[in-house]
């Protein structure tokens, strides 16, 4: 595993998925400064950092919500905002994210796990399968085998409205998963959970990695951070201060700043 | 029961001692029925079409003036229906814009259907946009982020908002169907064609036919109410 090297004072690494020299703010105050990261498959990064530091602003950069004031987002090494609409949709497809809450639709756990199935079918293919209800069935065993994957496969009728809020962010996982994507970014999914949902969601991240996803995991989260990823990079401020193998950066870590975060001397 | 009271009142040939003067063979009465519903779902189904783009329009986009075009459709909703007719009827009048395009169509069911259009658009544009600002912005996102387009999108959140929007299309149809003022000015209230229900009504009880006029509004309630049952099952009974 590759140590990322400092340039500028910023940690600059690569990846598939990757951002390069990305800056970004809001209504004139700069979020991220200068961040250069990247994930490949089969591999999980942490980003840990205090709350309010731009985890979720990059995330969804990274998710191509927004374009970044500078610098470009890349998949294959391809800066994706010079790509057509089309182009892109491509790409986001291959890109699963999971927030901080589960976001779920009315209706039952199973149409929410089959969603990111149908919207990929052409509109006459869309209409054929909704009237003939040939769209459920061809998509039961996928929603099943993901939901196995969360443990609730014996709940796949239930309204969603009728959920726990672990449940629902396990459902919300089960559903970004659902399409295959080849990456995963995950915006604190467990900060509401209670430890036995943390503990199912943790492992399915791992099965997820497993089965060779990228996953980018943003948590304020220390101890999760250790269990789940192969690499942390430490954010404070918008920047990356530190970035490597997730044991060599709680053990030794090169930069102060993220010596006491980790120390929990860091306050803010 | 209400055709067999008309039924005995027409076909007796004398006045029962309920439908006293009863003035219109049953083909009148369905025919008051008929321009009544074909108003009033014309319009509603335009002014739905309209409002719900529109709805969904101002509830996606962030634009300069967004503000003032939600208060002028919040305006809308409280438009006298009598000013609505005047305006509707100078307009399609042989001096009016749309007259003076070939659109002269003073005293015509279209007529009709334009100021119905008028009244109910903001009505079902408003309830809509409501509903559709409500929507969790999450639930959006998520959308997006599994992969929709923006019409995935877009389709998801009316999905989430369809108790709002259904409810807004029902004030809507109620405000369209029920209206007397602007049908009366642009309409005329001709027999067999541009009479209905309400100006029926309105034309009976100032004739004195009480008990008529009585048995129409039952029909325009009963009417009101199969639709807002159709609308209700369509909603999953939480409108």
């Amino acid at each position: 595993m590759m140590k990322g090297r400092y340039e500028n004072g910023n940690v600059t690494e690569t990846g598939r998925l990757a951002l390069a020299g990305v800056s970004h703010g809001f209504d004139g105050t700069d979020v991220l400064d200068d961040i250069s990261l990247g994930v490949n498959p089969g591999e999980a990064l942490a980003i840990i950092g205090p709350s309010g530091t731009g985890k979720t602003t990059l995330l969804r950069l990274v998710s191509m919500f927004d374009r970044p004031d500078e610098g470009t987002v890349e998949f294959d090494g391809t800066d994706v905002w010079t790509l057509s609409e089309r182009e892109r949709l491509d790409i986001r497809r291959r890109v699963g994210m999971v927030f901080q809450e589960a976001n779920l639709f009315d209706g039952t756990v199973h149409r929410n796990v089959r969603y990111p199935l149908g919207i990929r079918q052409s509109w006459p293919d869309r209409i054929r399968n909704w009237l003939s209800g040939l769209g459920r069935r061809k998509a039961n065993p996928v929603v099943t085998e993901h939901l196995q994957l969360v443990g609730l496969e014996d709940d796949q009728f239930r309204p969603a409205s009728s959920l726990s809020g672990g449940e629902a962010q396990r459902v919300a996982f089960a559903r970004a998963l659902s399409s295959a994507p080849e990456f995963l970014l995950l915006d604190e999914p467990t900060s509401d959970l209670d430890p036995r949902n943390t503990a199912i969601l943790e492992d399915a991240i791992d099965a997820a990695r497993s089965r060779g996803l990228g996953v980018v995991l943003a948590t304020h989260d220390m101890h999760q951070a250790e269990r789940v990823a192969d690499r942390t990079a430490v954010m404070l401020e918008g920047r990356i201060i530190e970035c490597g193998p997730t044991e060599q950066v709680f053990t030794d870590p090169e930069d102060p700043r993220a010596r006491k975060f980790i120390d929990g001397e860091l306050i803010y | 029961m209400v055709e067999s009271l008309l039924a005995v009142a027409v076909d007796s040939g004398v006045s029962s001692p309920l439908l006293v003067d009863f003035p219109y063979g049953r083909g009148a009465v369905w025919n008051i029925v008929y321009v009544s519903l074909y108003v009033s779902l014309i319009a509603v189904a335009l002014s739905s079409l309209f409002g719900l783009t529109v709805a969904m329009l101002v509830g996606f986009n962030d634009f300069p003036g967004r503000s003032f075009v939600i208060a002028l459709i919040n305006t809308g909703m409280g438009f006298p229906s009598v000013v609505v007719g005047l305006v509707v009827l100078f307009a399609v009048s042989s001096e009016g814009p749309l007259g003076q395009i070939g659109f002269t169509l003073v005293f015509t069911r279209e007529a009709m259907i334009l100021s119905q259009f008028v009244l109910a658009a903001p009505v079902i544009t408003g309830i809509s946009l409501a509903a559709v600002i409500d929507v969790d912005d999450g639930v959006r996102d998520a959308a997006y982020a599994m992969g929709g387009t923006r019409l995935d999108v877009a389709l998801t959140t009316v999905r989430q908002a369809r108790y709002g929007i259904i409810t807004g299309i029902l004030a809507g149809l109620g405000r369209a169907i029920s209206e007397v003022g602007s049908v009366l000015i642009v309409g005329g209230n001709i027999e067999g064609q541009t009479r209905t229900l309400t100006t029926a009504i309105q034309l009976e009880a100032r004739q004195g036919r009480f008990e008529f006029a009585l048995i129409l509004g039952a029909i325009l309630v009963a009417l009101v109410l199969l639709i807002n049952g159709l609308l209700l099952k369509v909603g999953g009974g939480r409108v």
